[in-house]
């Protein structure tokens, strides 16, 4: 019974939707601000049944399937990506006590299911026979290679310094000093973030002015609901690993509860949008040129740096 | 004799060593001249450029039905020393003989215009490298849509065929590029455009390997509403809204240019009162133009905070157009013999609240928006365009300040009131997309500083009683115009524009309107800045040149 609740309700399906929807909000709201503009303000307190709206239209409207593409690999590579996306929550600890699924290996997992998400994006472009969506694969594919590695040697950083692969424990053990001897590990974690999920100055697969919208250029409707659905899960699953393997996870100043990570997560956000309004895009040669020749030897110091750090200091004072 | 005086002779002696029928001065800067024989023109034409007349601003053909004659016109200018030749000459009308030589060899910016004239007129330009139609669709191939004898309505009777022809020839070029290009190989022809996100109605055929550009083939035409054609059809004010239609943006300067041909033909010399108040509302034209202008380029790197926040200072700029003329984007406001309507105190009340929010914004743009390192980093060595590349497409405005090259006319050939206004060239040096931004966002500076000089000297004259503002704003114009024909240039948001307006006698009708406007010389540019790129490049080219669809197609 308890296990049906967290499938369904928390940190399952029900609460992946309910975040997409309001972090879907709130991105429209905070862009608005920031635009001087006022954002969506018709529906409900705020303009907040907005996204709700727009969601159930999405979900009613046809989904166009086009002529020459395999239908199934077209209209099975969004539900794949849903589900994929979705997975990651159950590895979090999202309170004290709730961590749906407890394993050693929590954060590898994390990490390979945020890692994974890109290939399915690329099949969709790669499924779609659109020249834009090629490309778009094509682009989506180029960057992900060169993203994920710091990203993977970024979310190395605490399971060294930690000696544990636990989310969990990772969590338990966290402290101010870990904090901060992880800071530097935390801005190059949070660069490859906006490079893995495409967003600005990253946003090159599916920059619109150049391939329309890249992979997603064929997708309407449903399939298209379902890969937005994706992307915001992502975001989610990525905001909150970053809380855990950083910031603390549920930890607070002053008393332990999923309020703290949700705070955490939002404060995330909000630098991501702050630098999605300030931001130009960048081309592809210059995101391959500043991955290869700063972010990657970056990612490879802080490694050494944390090694340094688990004998000198932390291992010291702990 | 003074220097400009000698070179000015320069190009007469040139012009009198042919046949012509006349050489004789027009305004200041202008000598105009007719060539007795149509074949001298390729030699007058390379002399004339060995004498510094370098750009071609435009080429236009006028139809003369009765005299069964088609008239050409070419519009030849040195752009350092502002000497400018207004070159006409005759060729027959019949459809088999109408040729003419083509001076695109000479002139690299004729190129489009030339084909411009054979799409409309159906004049054979022989030696011109690459003369296919141009704007027109493919129901208007082989006809000659602006000579006088064009029968429009039945042309639009056949409309849906037509319209099959159109998507047929669209099928069937997607067929042969398929033909074309190597099954095996990874070279594509992409259609940027015309349904793009950011291309707006032009369609690029982008030739590309993967992701490297290897050229550029623009079609353009897909908002031609055939405007020349239209403004014959109205009277000379009807034919304001036509004119302002060249593009929405910039509206108010391109009547002024219109008006003033009018003007010019009928005589009439306009009050000191309107000539300010065509400064006033120009630079806000201008203003709202630029700041879109800013906001396309960011646009082009998917940033759309300039866009609302120059969008935001906008609507205070629209807002006094709003009550000055009672439309925000379409005013009508500038009609021959003047401006439309008196001016009234609340409306400068709403401009000066316009320039409080300019000057309370325009910081925080330059800091973050013009100072952006990401955009410097993109933007700083691409699309570069040298001052003699200005000079030989005849490049004009926002684009050839950016690369270094002084002109602006209303410096050159002063209108309105821009005599007396203290301005001065704004310039930048590289000539590169990123100078093009900062270009755009300098001279909304000087336009604001423009305005506040207009609206002081507005404000002190109606002070002292000299102007008054109700009454002051137009002298009449008589409902018919004699014979006769004008050219006039201003400097609009994008360039100079430049209307050739000829009059039939007792006309209450333009006979014939040519209307130059920038965006064709700068699309022209493209396939020669791009190639090579990659396709990253394309929007941000694209939107740094500050092409408007609406004056490229007219």
């Amino acid at each position: 019974m308890e296990m049906l609740f967290h499938v369904v309700v928390f940190p399952g399906l029900l609460y992946v939707l309910l975040w997409t929807v309001a972090l879907f909000w709130f991105f429209r709201k905070f862009m608005a601000a920031l635009h001087k503009r006022i954002g969506p303000s018709f529906n409900g307190p705020g303009g907040s049944f907005q996204t709700l709206f727009d969601l159930s239209k999405l979900l009613t409207k046809e989904s166009i399937t086009p002529k020459g593409v395999n239908p199934y690999l077209f209209s099975m590579m969004p539900l794949l990506a849903a589900t994929i996306a979705m997975l990651p929550t159950a590895l979090i600890p999202w309170t004290p006590t709730i961590t749906v699924v407890e394993s050693q290996y929590s954060l590898l997992g994390l990490v390979v299911l945020i890692g994974i998400e890109p290939f399915l994006l690329f099949l969709t472009g790669f499924g779609s026979d659109n020249k834009y969506s090629f490309l778009g694969g094509i682009r989506i594919l180029t960057q992900m290679i060169s993203m994920e590695t710091s990203f993977f040697l970024a979310a190395l950083s605490p399971a060294i310094l930690f000696g544990t692969l636990s989310l969990q424990s990772i969590v338990e053990q966290s402290t101010w000093l870990s904090f901060w001897i992880l800071l530097p590990g935390f801005g190059l974690y949070f660069i490859a973030l906006l490079g893995l999920l495409e967003q600005p100055p990253f946003n090159i697969p599916d920059a619109e002015q150049e391939i329309v919208y890249g992979f997603y250029t064929e997708y309407s409707g449903t399939n298209y609901f379902l890969l937005k659905l994706a992307e915001f899960a992502e975001f989610m699953a990525v905001f909150a690993g970053a809380a855990t393997l950083f910031l603390g996870g549920f930890k607070g100043l002053f008393f332990e509860s999923y309020f703290c990570l949700f705070i955490k997560m939002i404060i995330v956000a909000v630098f991501m949008m702050a630098i999605r309004a300030s931001t130009p895009r960048i081309t592809m040669k210059h995101m391959l040129d500043f991955s290869w020749t700063y972010l990657v030897p970056l990612s490879l110091l802080n490694i050494a740096w944390i090694m340094l750090a688990k004998i000198f200091i932390f291992g010291a004072v702990s | 004799m003074e220097g400009d005086e000698i070179l000015m002779q320069n190009i007469k002696n040139i012009l009198t060593s042919y046949e012509t029928e006349y050489v004789e001065d027009y305004k200041k800067v202008w000598i105009k001249t007719k060539l007795e024989k149509s074949s001298d023109l390729l030699e007058v034409a390379k002399a004339l450029q060995e004498n510094g007349l370098r750009t071609i601003s435009t080429v236009s053909a006028t139809d003369f039905l009765s005299e069964n004659k088609i008239e050409m016109n070419y519009f030849f200018e040195d752009i350092l020393t502002k000497r400018n030749c207004w070159l006409k000459c005759d060729i027959p009308r019949e459809i088999e003989n109408c040729s003419i030589d083509s001076i695109t060899p000479l002139f690299a910016g004729a190129d489009w215009h030339e084909r411009e004239v054979f799409s409309m007129f159906g004049i054979k330009f022989t030696g011109h490298p690459d003369l296919r139609p141009i704007i027109v669709s493919q129901d208007f191939y082989d006809k000659t849509p602006f000579r006088k004898d064009f029968d429009w309505d039945a042309h639009e009777e056949n409309i849906v065929e037509n319209m099959n022809m159109i998507a047929e020839s669209f099928a069937n070029e997607e067929e042969e590029n398929e033909k074309k290009l190597d099954p095996h190989g990874s070279d594509t022809i992409l259609n940027w455009g015309p349904t793009h996100p950011a291309s707006g109605p032009i369609r690029l055929k982008v030739h590309c390997d993967g992701e490297d550009v290897i050229s550029i083939d623009p079609d353009i035409g897909f908002v031609w509403r055939a405007l020349e054609h239209l403004v014959t059809k109205k009277d000379f004010i009807g034919a304001i809204v036509a004119v302002e239609r060249l593009c929405f943006m910039d509206n108010i300067n391109s009547m002024v240019g219109y008006c003033q041909a009018v003007e010019e033909i009928a005589g009439v010399e306009i009050t000191d009162f309107a000539k300010y108040m065509r400064v006033v509302l120009g630079e806000v034209a201008r203003l709202s133009s630029h700041m879109m202008g800013m906001a396309g380029f960011y646009n082009a790197m998917g940033l759309h905070t300039v866009m609302m926040w120059n969008m935001d200072m906008r609507e205070f700029f629209l807002d006094f157009l709003e009550s000055y003329s009672g439309a925000r984007i379409a005013t009508a406001a500038i009609e021959p013999g003047g401006v439309r309507y008196g001016l009234q105190p609340n409306m400068l009340m709403e401009l000066q609240s316009a320039l409080d929010k300019f000057d309370k914004t325009k910081d925080d743009i330059r800091a973050i928006f013009i100072k952006n390192p990401t955009m410097k980093l993109r933007a700083a060595k691409l699309g570069i365009i040298t001052p003699d590349e200005v000079l030989d497409y005849a490049l004009c405005g926002v684009v050839a300040r950016a690369s270094g090259v002084k002109t602006d006319i209303r410096i050159d050939e002063p209108y309105a009131a821009y005599a007396d206004i203290k301005m001065d060239y704004v310039t930048q040096k590289s000539g590169s997309s990123q100078d093009r931004l900062i270009q755009i966002f300098e001279e909304m500076e000087q336009s604001i500083d423009i305005i506040k000089q207009a609206k002081k000297h507005i404000e002190e004259k109606i002070e002292s009683g000299e102007f008054d503002p109700i009454k002051d704003h137009m002298v009449k114009v008589p409902k018919k115009l004699p014979k006769g024909e004008a050219i006039s240039r201003v400097e609009w948001a994008r360039g100079e524009v430049l209307m050739h307006l000829v009059t039939e006698d007792k006309a209450t009708s333009p006979y014939r309107l040519k209307m130059k406007a920038p965006s064709f010389n700068h699309t022209m540019m493209l396939n020669h800045l791009l190639a090579g790129e990659t396709l990253s490049d394309i929007p941000l080219v694209f939107g740094s040149l500050y092409i408007c669809q609406g004056d490229l197609d007219r």
